[in-house]
């Protein structure tokens, strides 16, 4: 009872922190949330343009299926470059009460699981207008949960990193670079190639995967990439927790 | 109103520091040449026993170890060795204005520093109006911060602060330059007021502060400390006058 007392306590500082800092970027308006849809939409209507030029192989639905792939990584490095900041970040009320530090990496997700919304918000208006409307859509909110879940694990693991290593942001900018290139998000990977071998390895390529399916592909994926997903959203968020419960109370010491 | 229950029992605690050079850059890890970092003795060998009811003072220079040893009470920090018990609901505070965003409004504010003191939003509704009362900003309620003047952002950083001390009614206070009477000379009346209320309301109290006359006014007991380790304790007024004694 008192973990659970515990953990609810947790979740509602992550929410009022995420609200605080949701409120903050939109400058205390509403038409502050373009900001959020702003970026997507500008890289969305880059690849649009410059699609002809790539050489890229024809994909059923690609406008879609850019949008959607852009979206969910969106929401990973974004979550993932304001974990990593979140301890230093809060380097002063770290030092100065003595508040569950959980919440700092959790009301990031929650703030970008905001912005994913009106992001996706902005999803169902495109597919309405270019694409006919698929009923297995209201089953995106449940791929969105086990997303979240694997990212909290992450965002912990995030954290605590950002906390010990003063420019480990630096590095990550670098390996999101890296990442956003080498997933899928504008192209399709053909089986056998380098690229389709080292994605195996890449989370992010089967949540978009099987949330492209489940998208636009009015499709379910089959039970293995489902459990696999599962089983590593879930082992990803108990190692982070570890992790994460074993270091914080060091981190006053490096901040 | 002390009782005889022991709130907090600090055993033999010892912290030391490791100092670096340079910063933790991830390159600096792996490839300076500075690999013995220097050891910093923060805290050796303290012992000290806080009672329900009894407020004790902790004074010395900068540097001197009070408010790691705080920390290591509140249980923000893990000494090296011995033990440091908390018996009871704690509440560590260092500084006023933590918390607070200048970008948000004051009620904003209440929420976010009432939920980060772990108080749920209904408690948080419920203690609106006593707050910005008390601090006489009841016109700036739906105001951001940085709209106001300093002494107004001081009266609210207090304000909100003391009334959620008060709700959480903490067993243990662990007050780390906290607590000194804000604003104008009205205002400052009042929160005196307040703090003697809470200081007399039955918690276990530590107090660190430079202030030594606030210290002399609430403390039942004064520890001084020197280099991390206890130079003397006994009565307020003995040992904060053998501490200016050396001091001025």
């Amino acid at each position: 009872m008192p973990k659970t007392r515990s953990l609810l306590s947790t979740l509602r500082l992550g929410f009022t922190l995420a609200e605080a800092r949701f409120r903050i970027r939109n400058a205390g308006s509403y038409l502050g949330i373009f900001w959020y849809l702003l970026e997507p939409l500008v890289f969305f209507i880059i690849i649009i343009l410059i699609q002809g030029n790539l050489g890229i192989k024809p994909i059923e639905n690609y406008q879609a299926y850019v949008l959607l792939g852009l979206i969910m990584v969106n929401f990973f490095v974004n979550a993932m470059t304001g974990a990593i900041r979140s301890i230093r970040d809060n380097r002063y009320l770290v030092k100065s009460i003595n508040l569950d530090l959980e919440a700092l990496p959790l009301s990031v997700v929650i703030q970008f699981c905001f912005s994913h919304f009106f992001e996706f918000l902005l999803f169902i208006i495109f597919i309405l207008y270019y694409h006919s409307f698929s009923w297995t859509i209201i089953f995106y909110p449940l791929i969105f949960i086990v997303f979240a879940i694997f990212m909290i694990g992450l965002a912990f693991i995030a954290a605590s990193l950002g906390a010990f290593i003063e420019d480990f942001d630096n590095i990550w900018i670098v390996f999101s670079r890296v990442l956003w290139l080498a997933t899928p998000i504008f192209y399709a990977l053909t089986p056998g190639t380098f690229l389709y071998k080292i994605n195996l390895f890449n989370p992010l390529y089967y949540l978009i995967n099987i949330g492209r399916q489940i998208v636009i592909y009015d499709s379910f994926p089959g039970f293995t990439p489902i459990l696999t997903t599962l089983v590593l959203s879930f082992a990803t968020f108990g190692l982070g927790r570890g992790i994460f419960a074993r270091s914080k109370k060091k981190f006053i010491e490096f901040l | 109103m002390t009782e005889t229950i022991k709130r907090i029992e600090v055993r033999s605690v010892s912290k030391n520091f490791k100092i670096r050079r340079g910063s933790r850059a991830l390159l600096n890890l792996f490839f300076s040449g500075d690999r013995k970092p220097n050891i910093l003795k923060a805290l050796h060998d303290i012992n000290l026993e806080v009672l329900g009811g009894e407020v004790l003072g902790i004074i010395g220079k900068n540097g001197s170890g009070k408010s790691t040893l705080l920390r290591i009470i509140g249980g923000l920090l893990q000494s090296d060795s011995g033990t440091a018990v908390a018996s009871g609901k704690t509440l560590y505070l260092n500084g006023f204005s933590q918390g607070t965003d200048p970008l948000l409004t004051l009620r904003q504010n209440i929420f976010l520093v009432g939920s980060i003191m772990g108080l749920r939003r209904n408690e948080i509704r419920g203690k609106i109006d006593a707050i910005i009362d008390f601090a006489g900003l009841r016109e700036f309620l739906d105001v951001e911060v940085f709209k106001l003047s300093s002494g107004m952002i001081t009266r609210l950083d207090f304000s909100i602060r003391f009334h959620f001390m008060q709700h959480t009614n903490p067993n243990i206070l662990l007050l780390d330059e906290v607590l000194s009477a804000a604003g104008d000379i009205e205002f400052q009346s009042k929160s005196t007021r307040m703090i003697e209320n809470l200081l007399r309301g039955g918690a276990a109290v530590i107090l660190v502060s430079h202030d030594l006359e606030l210290i002399r006014k609430y403390s039942n007991r004064v520890i001084w400390l020197d280099k991390g380790m206890i130079k003397e304790q006994g009565k307020a007024d003995e040992i904060i006058s053998k501490y200016k004694n050396i001091h001025t």
